[in-house]
């Protein structure tokens, strides 16, 4: 092989990322250290936004392979798991090991302040038909609402793949911002006498309750939505293992080491998805707008919601506890201990705000399971994505042999 | 999927509904389990604590040397505070 000294810098420097760096490319760069930067210094949510900036930084570094659609790249793998739904799933499992249903158990009314805060996923949906979003969008979008990072990426990478990047990064952000956006909505939707109502000690719950409960709840829940049986399932079993008592490392491990590692693989796959392509487009723009919407909307439904709750009970539940509703645990609960301690110094609203705010988990997951119902149309004769490819390789007439041969089987079984 | 204005809302309250039925069905669940299984405080554990087996002149030093220690430290008269009882594990 001959070689040349010129033909062999010019190969070099065509080969770089340099060379092709697109505006596009580098828009997003600084866009992933805009997410670095708050995620370090702002401490937004750093645990979820820095993975996911330096995931949306190598996905768009030129030939790196590192985008979630370069096949074989590193974060393609990764981003199997928000494809095939694994991921957030898993997620659910640490979360369920992390919480303490003990305060909604206390106080089971609490749920429908869960249910009430769900109202800004709607009236999201309907804000983002009106934008021009198909349903299947607007629904991953409303999603968001909920409060619940991994519901969102699962409902997006279900309903609206393509919609991925620019939903997760809004539920993450403004879950970060959590603390900023609803005081001002619940001090106009309350009056300081509202804010100054405390709240009776909760009852102690059996612990019988505690473990027959994430059992019942995935019985009801799943058998009435089982498209969000991935989810409900993955957080009442990670419930079980810490209520049981009798699987300590299983819960020790999934609320520490599983779901830290789940962590970083969702939040790389997500910033893979970040490429120019599908971030810088007037979509995204939409999608912050109305995330926004999304949340103040949920905190004004679980706020109404309590204010109905406080003239129901004759002035025994402060309606601050509703905004608690919208999910992002425990940060939704403690802002409504802030804004009613800010009212009373003796006001202790975290226990009580902790009911609604797990009931929020437990209510946007039931939002995305109807979302699933009505839009994640899957045929019972669809291939499970693990065979989908195998499958989808034969003929028609043969698969229709297959199913027909399957179901001879199913039959004599 | 065609989305119209009149589609979304519909599809909202009726995602509202389904949402407050599931939801209105665990609150049930939920009270039916806590009054069929009601919590039952735990029997109280035995005192781990057992009070000094000393003689009465003992204790008394004992007594003395710990607030002289505690005085010192906390920058009081021996008179401004009491021991009233000393334990050991």
């Amino acid at each position: 092989m001959e070689f040349s000294f010129s033909a062999s810098a010019t190969k070099i420097l065509t080969t770089t990322g340099f060379s092709h760096l697109a505006i596009g490319d580098a828009l997003m760069i600084l866009v992933a250290c805009l997410l670095i930067y708050l995620a370090i210094w702002k401490k937004f949510e750093p645990l979820l936004l820095l993975p996911i900036g330096f995931g949306c930084l190598l996905a768009n570094i030129p030939m790196s392979m590192m985008a979630n659609t370069d096949a074989g790249g590193l974060l393609n793998f990764f981003y199997q798991g928000v494809k095939h739904e694994v991921l957030p799933p898993l997620i659910f499992l640490g979360v369920g090991a992390l919480t303490d249903f003990g305060p909604l158990l206390a106080n089971p009314t609490t749920l429908l302040l869960g249910a009430a805060a769900q109202v800004g996923v709607y009236i999201t949906l309907i804000g983002a038909v009106l934008l021009g979003f198909n349903m299947q969008e607007a629904s991953a979008i409303g999603i968001i609402g909920g409060a619940d990072g991994p519901t969102s990426i699962f409902i997006a990478s279900k309903l609206a793949p393509h919609l991925l990047a620019p939903i997760a990064v809004a539920a993450y952000s403004y879950m970060a911002l959590v603390p900023l956006i609803q005081p001002p909505i619940m001090k106009l939707f309350t009056t300081e006498q509202e804010r100054k109502i405390k709240m009776e000690q909760l009852r102690p719950i059996s612990q019988t309750v505690k473990i027959l409960f994430p059992v019942v709840v995935t019985i009801v829940c799943c058998l009435m939505l089982p498209g969000v049986t991935p989810l409900l399932g993955m957080l009442m079993l990670g419930n079980l293992f810490r209520e049981s008592g009798v699987t300590a490392r299983l819960h020790e491990t999934a609320e520490t080491h599983l779901i830290n590692i789940v962590t970083i693989l969702l939040a790389l796959a997500v910033g893979s998805s970040m490429t120019a392509e599908s971030f810088l487009r007037i979509e995204t723009l939409k999608i912050i707008v109305l995330g926004l919407l999304a949340f103040s909307f949920a905190t004004a439904g679980g706020l109404i919601f309590g204010k109905i709750m406080c003239k129901a009970t004759g002035g025994k539940v402060n309606p601050l506890i509703g905004s608690a509703g919208v999910s992002a645990v425990p940060m939704a609960a403690r802002v409504s201990q802030k804004v009613g301690s800010d009212a009373d110094s003796s006001n202790f609203l975290l226990m009580h705000a902790m009911g609604p705010n797990v009931a929020g988990v437990i209510g946007s997951a039931v939002a995305a399971g109807v979302f699933i119902s009505l839009f994640g149309d899957v045929p019972p004769s669809e291939p499970h994505a693990a065979i989908a490819d195998i499958v989808g390789t034969v003929e028609p007439g043969i698969r229709t042999a297959i199913s027909q041969v399957a179901g001879i089987a199913a039959g004599s079984n | 999927m065609e989305a119209s204005f009149l589609a979304a809302v519909k599809v909202s309250i009726l995602a509202m509904v389904v949402i407050f039925t599931v939801l209105i069905i665990l609150i049930f669940t939920i009270k039916l389990l806590v009054k069929l299984i009601p919590y039952v405080a735990p029997p109280p554990a035995p005192p781990r604590h057992q009070t000094v087996s000393a003689t009465s002149s003992d204790q008394e030093e004992h007594i003395a040397a710990i607030t002289a220690t505690l005085a010192i430290h906390l920058g009081k008269s021996p008179s401004e505070f009491r021991i009233v009882n000393i334990s050991q594990n």
